[in-house]
């Protein structure tokens, strides 16, 4: 598993370290809670040496959740590590010596970008081969490309693609834009917006973990609020300053006044809205986000005024971890030497 | 500033805020300068004074000239749209819209001021209202004309006022108008959506009333001399819509929408440079600036022709060129012979 050190890749590792055998897990930071069960070590899929941690660990699941989307970083670092990344996990896949027989990868709605002449509702079919629009949405494009490739020269094994839709927790660049004080939106207009719940993010993708569901779906809550209305559940105000047109001069000004930066794509969502169809996701999962778009909202402005009162956890619990675990790994090395059956799904 | 010392204040106050969260009324700040009371009670009283004073006007002027100057009926559409939107803004957050952004509250709310203009204005005249099913999918399909869509409005007013069982209509807007500011809030708002096939189908199964004006562009730019004559109806793609969603063509046709702006000519460069379809020139506009916005009051027919049951194809038909292409005609004259049946009709442009 890839980006565990993200709060959802965190999230991820938590539910399924408890119901497979084997959990290895990598990221370029250290991971934010520590977890018993998990093996990690810093490995960047940026380079090549993923593709033989993989075939050396006999790795049969993997799931690639290093994907940034939504990060003030510069197109050309996120494309280093969404596309290049992506291609030398798939390399380490492919081969005869590789075992693997699921992937799932972690996608977003931004790769449909947005524009007024699409659709009110973006079905999985409905990205085309273009290469244009922001950076993220072009990185997607070319990232799913590859899966596609992959998925189409590898039968024998499952790949599901999830493409989540926006979320609102602290980190989120949306989240924090929606929970300005006064927030400055583009005149004349209120889109309509669709969010998910981080729980149903995390859901969604240890369901396809544990499941065989090969295929793309979208994955986002129902209903949709406006954006002034989502503006108003947080208790902001907004003020339609933003010129529409030339979005890049917006996004610098949002810049300069608020210090945040609005990636292009999310710049697209808040002027003309981005809204999927999840019919396929209810279908194949029978399964649909509990969370609806309102309720996302509704929770988010609650955990807003509510005061934090549990810390996050101290630096000393994942040293404590990191030692349980390699007790415990002692312990199974005298009762298995030498064994190398520990890479199996449940 | 508050009279109490900020110290003694501080300590109780977090205490407080640790123990309970209980609900307390709060009172609103006083502000920095105070109308006496008289003047805040004829503030208050406003409306009703001025209202009352209308009344009396009116009867006055009625005693006097004998005629109806000022009807009451009228104004009270625009008094209701002003407490409509009053109410609109104290129901804060706690409304929702659906999936397509639409939201028939604030939709409604327009209601007062468009029947004013469906009745006095234009003197709206509509026929074949029973045509219109008053539950289950339907597909309206209506000529477009008038440099502003105008013609969409009053078919949606003539849902309201006409027919039995009010429904909402849903029209189909050209997606160059999604990405204008104003215009795209609004249309999306009140329950338009992109003239896209995917979101047509949706609509129709989800059992809406879909208006389209398979023109487009092309019928609401075309020049004062070409008025009344159909423009091409698209490649009919309505028609395979309409057949693979199952819902039967309801023919419409419009008269008077051509009138109320008479374009005279379209620059075209300044259209290109601007990315409009047409920038039209009318006797009145650019001249008189906005007041050259104001549409003639020209007399309005609306006829609703007899459905057109393409529901009874199986879904594949759709893709037959030869049946849709007939169908698109069929449904093509019948609003052409509507349209010229209803100018027979009239005596004059205003009458």
């Amino acid at each position: 598993m890839t980006g565990v050190s993200n709060p959802l890749g965190a999230e991820v590792a938590r539910q399924l370290a408890p119901q497979v055998r084997f959990l290895f897990g990598c990221d370029v930071a250290d991971p934010v809670s520590a977890l018993e069960e998990m093996d990690f070590v810093h490995a960047d899929t940026r380079h090549a040496a993923i593709a033989k941690l993989i075939r050396q660990l006999r790795i049969d699941t993997v799931v690639h959740m290093a994907l940034t989307v939504d990060s003030a970083q510069d197109g050309r670092a996120s494309h280093e590590t969404n596309v290049i990344g992506t291609m030398n996990l798939l390399t380490g896949c492919t081969g005869p010596a590789s075992r693997v027989e699921r992937v799932v990868v972690k996608s977003s709605q931004a790769i449909y970008d947005a524009s007024p002449t699409d659709p009110s509702f973006f079905s999985e079919d409905m990205v085309g081969p273009e290469r244009e629009g922001p950076s993220a949405t072009r990185d997607l494009r070319e990232v799913e490309q590859f899966v596609g490739e992959f998925a189409l020269r590898n039968p024998h094994c499952d790949v599901t693609t999830l493409r989540l839709g926006y979320r609102v927790t602290e980190e989120t660049t949306l989240a924090k834009y929606l929970s300005l004080p006064i927030v400055p939106t583009f005149a004349g207009f209120d889109p309509r917006l669709q969010l998910l719940h981080e729980e149903d993010a995390a859901e969604a993708i240890v369901r396809s973990v544990l499941g065989e569901h090969p295929g793309v779906f979208n994955v986002a809550g129902s209903g949709v609020v406006l954006v002034s209305q989502a503006i108003a559940i947080m208790g902001g105000r907004p003020a339609p300053v933003l010129f529409p047109y030339g979005r890049w001069m917006a996004r610098v000004g949002l810049r300069a006044l608020t210090g945040i930066f609005l990636p292009g794509h999310l710049a697209d969502v808040l002027a003309f809205g981005s809204v999927a169809d999840c019919a396929r996701l209810a279908a194949e999962f029978g399964w649909s986000p509990a969370y609806s778009t309102r309720a996302v909202m509704d929770g988010f402005a609650r955990g807003k005024a509510a005061e934090v009162i549990e810390a996050p956890s101290p630096p000393q619990e994942y040293e404590l971890q990191v030692f349980l675990q390699r007790r415990r790994r002692q312990e199974l090395r005298g009762h298995q030497p030498g064994s190398t059956s520990l890479v199996t799904r449940r | 500033m508050t009279a109490e010392p900020a110290g003694v204040m501080t300590e109780p106050k977090k205490q407080l805020k640790k123990r309970s969260r209980k609900a307390e009324i709060v009172k609103p700040a006083p502000q920095g300068l105070r109308m006496p009371k008289a003047v805040r009670r004829l503030q208050r009283n406003a409306p009703a004074y001025a209202m009352q004073g209308l009344v009396e006007l009116s009867t006055r002027l009625r005693e006097a000239t004998g005629h109806e100057i000022i009807d009451l009926n009228r104004v009270m559409g625009f008094v209701q749209f002003a407490y409509q939107q009053r109410e609109l803004a104290q129901r804060g957050t706690a409304y929702s819209v659906d999936d397509f952004g639409f939201d028939p509250q604030w939709t409604e709310s327009f209601l007062s001021v468009f029947k004013v203009l469906y009745r006095d204005y234009w003197r709206v005249e509509t026929t074949g209202i029973e045509n219109v099913p008053a539950a289950g999918r339907a597909l309206l399909v209506a000529n477009h004309a008038g440099v502003l869509p105008w013609d969409g409005t009053m078919i949606k007013t003539a849902m309201f006022v006409e027919h039995p069982h009010p429904r909402h209509v849903r029209a189909l807007v050209a997606s160059l108008f999604m990405g204008m500011p104003i215009l795209s809030w609004f249309l999306r708002r009140t329950g338009q959506t992109v003239g896209h096939p995917d979101d047509t189908r949706r609509l129709l199964e989800r059992d809406e009333l879909v208006l389209v004006f398979p023109e487009g562009v092309k019928g609401t730019g075309k020049p004062f001399k070409d008025r009344y004559r159909l423009r091409r109806f698209g490649r009919g793609g309505f028609v395979s819509t309409a057949i693979r969603a199952g819902a039967p063509i309801i023919p419409v046709s419009v008269v008077g929408s051509e009138e109320i702006y008479p374009m005279i000519a379209d620059l075209a460069p300044v259209a290109r440079a601007l990315g409009m379809p047409y920038v039209p020139v009318t006797p009145f506009w650019p001249w008189l600036g906005p007041l050259g916005l104001l549409p003639l009051p020209s007399k309005w027919r609306i006829q609703f022709h007899e459905p057109i049951h393409v529901e009874t194809y199986p879904p594949d038909a759709a893709d037959d060129r030869n049946l849709v292409m007939a169908l698109a005609d069929e449904v093509r004259e019948t609003i052409q012979k509507g349209v010229y049946e209803n100018l027979k009709r009239r005596r004059s442009i205003f009458n």
